[in-house]
């Protein structure tokens, strides 16, 4: 049984002549999960369709050491009942009829759907059809399972409770795990490891570190640090929000040029003097008016030196 | 009108009577349009699910040549296999006269098969290419063959499909002109529709009329039926 159930090696992913990401190396290990982060139209669906062999290589190789399984992102299903459809794909992938039954339900269970078992697939709302759609991809129990963005289209309560059974049920030390999210939050929540497909390239690390230390600006600005303080030496700190800290003793000072409000307070926008950079933090309502003069202090963020892209 | 309430009648006695030549004649057009229709379902299903699920060089010229063949004039096709079928004789004979089928049910139900076969191929294609590509496409994902995903498309296009057989056994069953052609010597193993064409012509209105009824009775029984099967809820429910 290899470690390594599902690997790429200078793969390049193309959609029709266009080619969206070339010299990308990627190893998924039993027992870990991997988010895939990118922004739209990064071609992070082409790269799981390539993975899971739905898609030829433009060029490179995708080596697989066990069976692979990909849950696409539209929870398609069949106008037949949800334990049919899980039977079905169990069927597909090859496992004996006498097992699929029970297989299927421990499945459903599993994602708290098996009530919904004899239901018309067409019948589910559209956090009950993303259940069962894992739980389709669970029941195949592959060596590597990959998921498009399993969240997708849900509201924000069904998505915090999938995302809550999920980080359980995605970890398996026989089975690596890479799911397509567009939520930095469903990384942290999930993934062991983090990759970022921007501007045709992989980047892949461990959560804490890619997602709080990356290397570039552009994966910086991708990964939300949206604030920029220039400094001397051409260098520049990335600053998320939460690293720009309101101090009326504060070495920096910068006006309000954005006000955007939001549930727990205040988005400001400061533009810092001596054109040092644009920096956001949060405030408390009200908070500032436009064009207030607000002093910061810097706790965090990520030095980027000159030159790096 | 008197015909058509002489036929009506006759019809009623007919059937009432279990008239022999009549069942005798409407189990052989039963028998023969199923036939030529399972042949047609036979060949036509897979080649309707591979020209409407996938892509290749020359696609289009066959579903061309697929919807054209719709429309076959069944007297032109009766006319093409007569010659083909003719046998060796001073004249020389046609390229299938060793088969021996000419003036026989088996050239008829071949007649038939070849009527209903562009119709198949065509709405088979048709219904599947409806069929939503993420659904075929996440069976690929988990592991379905090139048969598998066949499979799950006609049984997600089952009204489409279902219609298509429905249609091709009505031409099957409908076809008069290439059965007269081809099977004009069958004496009295003819087929009701050829029976009702020569009766018709021979002045014999109220036996056309019976033998009309029984047909368009056999169609609505076998459209019932199928549309039956098109519309049932517990396929949906299986695996």
């Amino acid at each position: 049984m290899s470690a390594v159930p599902l690997a790429a090696r200078e793969l390049a992913i193309a959609r029709g002549s266009r080619t969206l990401a070339q010299g990308v190396e990627l190893e998924l290990r039993r027992g870990e999960v991997v988010a895939l982060l990118g922004p739209n139209g990064a071609g992070k669906s082409t790269l799981l369709a390539t993975l899971a062999g739905l898609l030829e290589p433009a060029a490179g190789r995708v080596e697989r050491g066990g069976r692979v399984a990909a849950a696409l992102q539209a929870p398609a299903l069949a106008r037949r009942s949800v334990r049919a459809n899980v039977e079905a794909a169990l069927a597909w992938w090859g496992v004996p009829r006498d097992q699929r039954r029970e297989r299927a339900l421990t499945a459903l269970r599993a994602l708290r759907v098996e009530q919904l078992a004899e239901r018309p697939a067409a019948a589910l709302s559209g956090g009950e059809a993303r259940r069962v759609h894992l739980a389709r991809g669970l029941a195949l129990q592959p060596d590597a399972l990959l998921l498009d963005e399993p969240f997708a289209g849900l509201d924000a309560p069904t998505r915090a409770e999938l995302l809550h059974d999920a980080s359980t049920l995605l970890r398996a030390p026989e089975r690596a795990t890479l799911l397509v999210v567009h939520d930095r939050a469903e990384a942290w929540a999930l993934a062991d490891r983090v990759a970022v497909l921007l501007d045709g390239e992989l980047v892949s690390g461990p959560t804490a570190e890619l997602l709080e230390q990356p290397p570039t600006a552009a994966l910086a600005g991708f990964l939300g640090f949206s604030g920029e303080l220039r400094e001397a030496d051409g260098a520049s700190v990335r600053l998320r929000p939460g690293h720009v800290v309101a101090d009326p003793a504060g070495p920096l000072a910068g006006r309000v040029t954005h006000r955007i409000p939001e549930e727990d307070g205040l988005l400001c926008e400061l533009e810092l003097e001596d054109e040092r950079g644009l920096l956001q933090l949060r405030l408390p309502h009200p908070g500032p008016a436009a064009g207030e003069l607000v002093r910061v202090r810097i706790d965090g963020g990520v030095r980027i030196a000159a030159g790096a892209r | 009108m008197d015909a058509l309430f002489d036929g009506l009648g006759d019809a009623f006695r007919l059937i009432v009577h279990g008239d022999r030549d009549l069942i005798a004649t409407t189990l052989r057009t039963l028998r023969i349009g199923v036939e030529a229709t399972l042949l047609a379902a036979l060949l036509g299903l897979p080649l309707g699910c591979l020209l409407g699920l996938r892509r290749f060089r020359g696609r289009g010229v066959l579903l061309t040549l697929a919807n054209a063949g719709m429309r076959t004039p069944p007297v032109v096709l009766g006319l093409l296999l007569w010659v083909a079928l003719w046998p060796d004789s001073r004249w020389g004979g046609g390229p299938l006269a060793g088969l021996g089928w000419i003036y026989t049910l088996d050239a008829v139900i071949l007649a038939q098969t070849l009527l209903a076969l562009p119709i198949v191929i065509a709405l088979t294609a048709a219904a599947v290419q409806a069929v939503p590509a993420a659904l075929l496409d996440q069976a690929r994902a988990f592991g379905a063959s090139p048969w598998q995903t066949a499979l799950l498309a006609l049984r997600e296009a089952r009204i489409g499909v279902v219609a298509a057989l429905l249609t091709a056994l009505g031409t099957a069953m409908a076809a008069v002109g290439a059965i007269l052609v081809v099977g004009t010597s069958l004496g009295n193993a003819t087929l009701a529709t050829a029976a009702l064409t020569n009766w018709e012509m021979g002045g014999q209105n109220a036996a056309a009329v019976a033998y009309g009824t029984v047909l368009l009775g056999i169609f609505l029984v076998l459209a019932a039926a199928l549309t039956r099967l098109q519309h049932r809820r517990t396929w949906a429910a299986q695996t």
